[in-house]
Formats: C-alpha cells, structure tokens, sequence
C-alpha cells in the first residue's frame, strides 16, 4: 500500500469507549482545559505528516551526519582554533539547553498520554524521541571539550546546581515542560518557545557558528533545528482548536508564555549575537535578528489565529534594545557567580553597538566606560578586583536578575501578596505572578534563600558553596582584562 | 540590619544593601554608590526616593519607617 492510503487512518485511531467515560480516560487536570469532548479535538491536524519508519530514517541519516562531523571536527584541536569569547556561547548553550530537552521529553510524554486526539499524541511521541535526541547530542558533544576546558562539565551539572541561573533556568522549565498538561504544553512549548523562538534562534546560531568556523555546532544546531521546526507543529494544530472555544485563555497563554520564553532567550541568544561572536564575524545584531526572524514572523501567526500582539508589546520592544545589555553588563560585573567567561566590548564593537542600538547604547558606555577605568587601575590580572561584592537582587517571577529597563530607569515593580512583599523585574512577570499567585508564592528566589539562612550571606561563599563554583570554573575575564585598547594606569603595573 | 532593594540611577541591576536603623539617606547614598563602583561612576547630585517621595538628606532608615526588602531609587539630579 502507498503512504496515502494508510496513513489517515493510521493516524486517526481514536474509538469509543464502553466501560469508562472520556472525562475518566482524559482527565482534566492530566489533559487539560477546556474539556471538550473528542468530537471536538477530531478536526486537529498536523500540517506535515510522517511515518514511525520515514521517522527513524531520517534520524539515523542526520545522526550519521553528526558522527562523520564529530570524527571530523569534533576534537580539541579544532577547537584550540576557535575565538576564545565564542566558546562561551557553547557554554551558555550547552549548560542551559539538553536538560530543558530532557524536560520536554516529558513533556511530550504527558501528550503522548493525554492529549485528546490520535494524530496528537502520535506527534507528540515523536516530539519526545526528538527530545531525548537533542538531550543526547549536546551532552556528548559538550563532554569531548570537558579536557580541553573544564566549564564545559556544566553541560552535565548546571541544572543539578542552585547556581542563580540554573535556579531561574528550573523554574521556567519545571513549568514549561515538566509540570504543564498537553493543552499549555502545546500553546507554551511548541507554539511559543519553539515556533516562536528557539526553532529561529537555531537558524541564528547556526548561521554564527558558520561565520566563526565551529563547524560542529552549525551541524549540531541544524540537525536539531530540524526537528523542532517539525514538532513545533503541534502548537499551531492545538491553538486552531483552542482559539475556536477558548479565544481569552489562548490569549492568556501566549501573553505569559512569550515574556516568560524571551527573558532566557535573550541571555543566551542576546549573549552570543552581541558579545561573543567576534565583530568580523557578526551578520547582524540582536535585535536585527529579533526583528527579522522573530517578530515578523510571529505577527503574522498571532494574525492567523485572530489573537493580539500581548498587552506589553511596547515594553517588549524596550525590552529588545535593553535587556540583554543590562544583564550582561550586570553580569560581566558577577561573573564568578556563573561558569562561563566574558569579554569587555572594546572601541570597535562599542561603536557597532551604538550603530546598532542608536536609541539605547549611549546609556551603556559610561558603564562599560566605568568597567575599563576599573580595569587600568587594578593590577594586571586580578580578575575580582573588577567585581561586584555586594548581594544581587533577583524577581520573584523569573528568577532572573532584576536587570530589566533602562539604566536609567530600571523596571522593577513590587506587590504584596497575603502580607508578603515581592519585587519583580517588570510589569509582565508582576502580572504573570498576580494571575496565579498561589502557583507562585512559595518559591524563593536567591534574596529570599539567603535571608532565611538556606544561603550564605557572603559574596564568596555564595559563589563556592551555593552556586558550585571553584576557582577553576567561575566566569573569567576573557583575557584576564588585559585588552591592548585599555593599557594600565602606570600605578596598575606594566601589560 | 534592615535588607533593602537599592535601584542606582545608571545602574544596569539592583542590589541588596542593608542599612542600619540610624543611617541617614545621605549614608545610604554614599554605600549604594560604594556597592554600584563596578558600573558606575557617581557625577553630580543624587537624591533618594522612597514610595515615590523624596528622603530629607539626614532622615534616618528608622525614622522614615524603612523595613525589611522596601524598596529606595538613588536617582540623578537636584531633589525637588
């Protein structure tokens, strides 16, 4: 038989049950609201199909691809050959990323189970050996560098850690992919974070692995880009249905969903686009990229499906000149707090930024202006004289730092809550936490931990203790501050 | 000591300062500016907000009610 046959009904096996009722089979606390009957879920379609056979070859040639790589490229030499700050990009990538992969196997495990029509839960198993393969790749990938550098090893340990990002890092990916039923899943996970972001983010970094000759990550990136763009399609499928009877919880879902995704996107994609890639090599920037691959592209979904752009566009328009430069200048200033190193922009990549950033990259000169005065007053290589000692402060939503605004008017906002105040980083994660404060409430972010004695007190002793961080893995300067554009005041000794 | 959010006006992040009751906005000021050296380089007049009014220079945390995680902004410019 041709695929055209049978695959429609292959794929469409859902029957009628006699000895217990659908609410029993699907429950809605497991499948998820609203609860409708399977008439109503009949209609959902994936729009590109595939067989479990045409599945697993496909895979095993990609895998194959990868192997021939990994012989190739895929060893300390290459690289020993590669721009030091962009081997922080891996970093970053390979500690947050495969054990959020790992988190939406089962997530998609869930849906494999509960979700209320055949073809879905055969796209979600799928979605979950997808998963498992880009859990897989990373981690194996990330340990051959283990030799040659040991922050690679937080590819392994970063979500095992109470690192501040990693306890951020969890809370989003406790929510977005181990605890949510198939209908959130679908709209937060495939919908959002995938089609939206990430599914375009590996098109991005794919293109500035290229441009840096890390020909392993290019293929790595692309192999999994592929099947995200392939088990992204669930989303759509799910939101075509959820729009036509329940059009304000869809609303709500995507609001809190494209805030809650971009936040960490724009660390890690923000980071790399802008900071790590060495100038020659950047195509475009961030924000170029944000304006390109995302925001054109999701306008146009939001537009199919008859939703709003989320009620905090301006502020996320803000958000997408600001964020990431707050955060990293913020962060280059606690850099032992995380286990990857950092660069200082010198005169030729301040003055793309300002290019780039016309609006708001004046405000970050007096700061990086500040950083390098720092530096030709320390002695040469005394990396913690140039850094922070006093406690950071964190949002009680996000997790994150409390970086988000301007410099000149940072964005944080409070609320109380049964007696109790918190502080957020912004309007959207205020909102996110008033709508489901119970949800909430009970976390505490790293402010709260140290308060309550579960955290020391102590710069240092938060680092080593709390964080896991020793000497060898705490984030660095790149090269130890000692940037020729930047010579030493005389009394800072000779470079 | 009383922890509380300290926002810095040019500042990318905000930090945990912990003020004894007795210290004056002025002091307050002066530790933010201390704990903020990394980032920012104070230049001119500054002036502290607390609930959106602006703190007498010789107020005190105590005397203004300050408790635990309020919230003061060190913002640029001559208070009004």
């Amino acid at each position: 038989m041709k695929k055209n046959d049978w695959l429609p009904l292959a794929r469409k096996l859902d029957w009628k049950f006699k000895y217990v009722t659908e609410a029993e089979v699907f429950p809605p606390q497991m499948s998820g609201t609203p609860w409708l009957k399977h008439h109503d879920w009949k209609q959902w379609e994936e729009p590109y199909k595939t067989t479990y056979s045409e599945y697993v070859r496909g895979q095993a040639a990609k895998d194959a691809g990868l192997d021939a790589m990994r012989e190739a490229v895929g060893n300390s030499e290459h690289y020993k050959t590669l721009s030091p700050a962009w081997l922080n990009s891996l970093k970053l990538y390979g500690a947050t990323f495969p054990l959020a992969e790992f988190a939406a196997t089962i997530g998609n495990l869930r849906a494999c189970r509960f979700a209320r029509d055949s073809a879905w839960r055969m796209s979600a198993c799928f979605g979950a050996l997808d998963e498992f393969r880009h859990t897989q790749i990373p981690l194996l990938l990330m340990q051959d560098l283990v030799k040659i550098d040991g922050q690679f090893d937080w590819t392994q340990r970063f979500y095992h850690t109470n690192n501040w990002v990693a306890i951020a890092a969890r809370h989003l990916v406790d929510e977005l992919l181990l605890t949510s039923n198939p209908i959130e899943f679908a709209i937060a996970t495939n919908f959002v974070f995938e089609t939206g972001f990430t599914n375009l983010q590996f098109v991005g970094l794919a293109s500035l692995a290229q441009g840096v000759g890390d020909k392993m990550f290019e293929k790595m990136v692309k192999s999994i880009q592929s099947d995200e763009s392939r088990h992204a399609q669930i989303g759509p499928a799910v939101m075509k249905i959820l729009v036509q009877h329940d059009k304000e919880y869809a609303q709500f879902l995507l609001d809190k969903w494209f805030w809650r995704s971009w936040l960490l996107f724009a660390v890690v994609t923000g980071f790399s686009m802008d900071y790590f890639t060495p100038l020659e090599h950047r195509k475009q920037s961030f924000k170029e990229f944000m304006e390109e691959w995302v925001l054109k592209q999701f306008l146009g979904t939001l537009d199919r499906f008859g939703l709003k752009k989320p009620w905090y566009w301006d502020q996320f328009l803000q958000a997408t000149e600001n964020y990431h430069h707050m955060v990293y200048a913020s962060a280059y200033t606690y850099r032992a707090t995380v286990w990857f190193d950092f660069v200082v922009p010198g005169p030729e990549e301040r003055k793309w930024l300002k290019e780039k950033y016309p609006g708001s990259w004046p405000a970050y000169e007096p700061i990086w202006d500040r950083i390098s005065e720092c530096w030709r007053e320390s002695d040469p290589g005394n990396d913690l004289a140039v850094h922070g000692t006093a406690i950071v402060t964190f949002c009680e939503l996000c997790q994150l730092v409390l970086s988000n605004g301007t410099p000149n008017q940072n964005s944080a906002c409070e609320s109380v809550y049964q007696g109790k105040k918190h502080i957020f980083c912004s309007e959207p994660c205020r909102r996110i936490f008033e709508a489901e404060p119970e949800r909430y409430c009970d976390h505490k972010d790293v402010v709260n931990r140290v308060l309550t004695g579960e955290a020391p007190a102590n710069v240092v002793a938060l680092i080593r203790r709390y964080f896991g961080l020793d000497y060898d893995t705490w984030g660095k300067d790149v090269y130890q501050g000692q940037y020729a554009w930047n010579p030493a005041d005389k009394k800072g000794g000779d470079r | 000591m009383i922890p509380l959010y300290a926002f810095l006006e040019g500042d990318t992040i905000g930090l945990l300062l912990l003020a004894y009751p007795q210290e004056t906005a002025d002091q307050l000021q002066k530790k933010l500016f201390s704990m903020a050296r990394t980032r920012v380089q104070p230049n001119g007049e500054y002036f502290v907000l607390f609930h959106g009014k602006v703190m007498d220079r010789n107020q005190t945390v105590a005397g203004l009610g300050l408790s635990a995680l309020d919230r003061i902004d060190i913002r640029k410019g001559a208070a009004k």
